[in-house]
């Protein structure tokens, strides 16, 4: 009778922890692959980050009632996958990324010469994005989503909020001058 | 307003166009079914993990091995075939006695160059040189016979009435 109880149990925990991961993959998944996209810019290769932060969650599941922010949490999950991704992998040619942002960035009202140029615009700024140290560019990346304070940034970061306020001074300064100066490097 | 101040602006403007870039990428919205895609992939890694886990798994069709008696019986029987088997091998494993006489190669007799197969060849040496003892002289013998002291007549060697070797 124990035995039968206990299986029941179990088959009853393994239901809800389903339907727990289930719930978070509705409610965060659209947010972590924005996350994703911004590092990466690739559709699928976000896609797949996602679903591998979502499978490190299920490896982890049984700690999934101590987490207190869940968002913030997942984020960060995310966040350290495309970072270690985007370490692998070779760095693609810019005209990739125009390419990339022609494709999915926003086309209504626009002629294909001026959604043209305007991928070529966004290109040029993400490079200029791309030459900012890693540290200023985490938080500048970062700070560019509206849902996420400066304290949830240097939750996700792992540094204080002071630290992320600086950095993110700093990375505008950077990010100025390269725009004027595109050929000086940091 | 001064010329740096202007500039500090130029650069301000710079700065907040390249954010404009990032929120408009950060605002991008996912593609259409990522939710669905991610949950079936979810729910096949959970159903694979679920295989992985098998005692817990098997626990909710038939509950046989939660209960600890069999699962002792069940590691007491893989101990015992494991420990059978290795008895098994053991017994038949024989230890090599150690030889009380060692077979001495067949030696060659000299007469011939030929012998059975695997015999050793050794060949003959002849004999070492003979010390002779010294020659007492009489007192009648002459005296061109006589070696000066300290010295020892060596005879010639025998010769060898083996042939010589090839």
């Amino acid at each position: 009778m124990e035995i039968v109880e206990s299986a029941v149990h179990d088959e009853a925990r393994q239901r809800a922890q389903e339907e727990a991961l289930e719930a978070l993959v509705e409610q965060y998944a659209t947010t972590l692959y924005r996350v994703a996209f911004s590092v990466l810019r690739n559709q699928s290769d976000a896609e797949d980050a996602v679903q591998e932060a979502f499978l490190r969650v299920l490896r982890h599941r049984e700690t999934l009632g101590e987490i207190r922010d869940h968002r913030v949490w997942l984020i960060r999950i995310v966040w350290n996958i495309v970072l270690d991704r985007k370490r692998r992998a070779k760095t693609r040619p810019e005209t990739d990324d125009i390419a990339e942002l022609a494709r999915v960035l926003p086309a209504s009202g626009l002629t294909a010469e001026q959604r043209a140029a305007a991928a070529q615009h966004h290109a040029r700024v993400m490079a200029c994005v791309e030459k900012l140290p890693a540290r200023e560019r985490e938080v500048m990346v970062l700070s560019a989503f509206e849902e996420l304070t400066s304290v949830e940034i240097a939750a996700v970061l792992d540094v204080t909020e002071s630290s992320v306020r600086s950095r993110l001074f700093r990375a505008r300064n950077l990010l100025a001058e390269l725009l004027d100066h595109p050929r000086s490097i940091r | 307003m001064s010329f740096s101040t202007q500039d500090e602006l130029d650069r301000n403007a710079g700065s907040i166009e390249a954010e404009e870039t990032l929120r408009l990428i950060a605002s991008l919205p996912a593609p259409q079914g990522i939710e669905d895609r991610v949950k079936s992939g979810v729910r096949a890694a959970h159903r694979q993990a679920s295989v992985m886990s098998w005692p817990n798994a098997s626990a909710n069709k038939a509950g046989w091995t939660q209960m600890s008696a069999m699962r002792v019986a069940a590691a007491a029987a893989i101990v015992f075939v494991v420990a059978g088997g290795g008895w098994e091998v053991y017994s038949h494993f024989r230890l090599a006695t150690v030889p009380t006489a060692v077979a001495a190669p067949q030696r060659i007799d000299g007469s011939a160059g030929l012998s059975a197969a695997a015999a050793k060849r050794t060949p003959k040496t002849l004999d070492g040189p003979v010390v002779a003892a010294p020659v007492k002289h009489g007192s009648g013998e002459g005296k061109g016979n006589m070696l000066p002291q300290g010295r020892v007549m060596r005879p010639l060697a025998e010769k060898s009435s083996v042939p010589a070797q090839r």
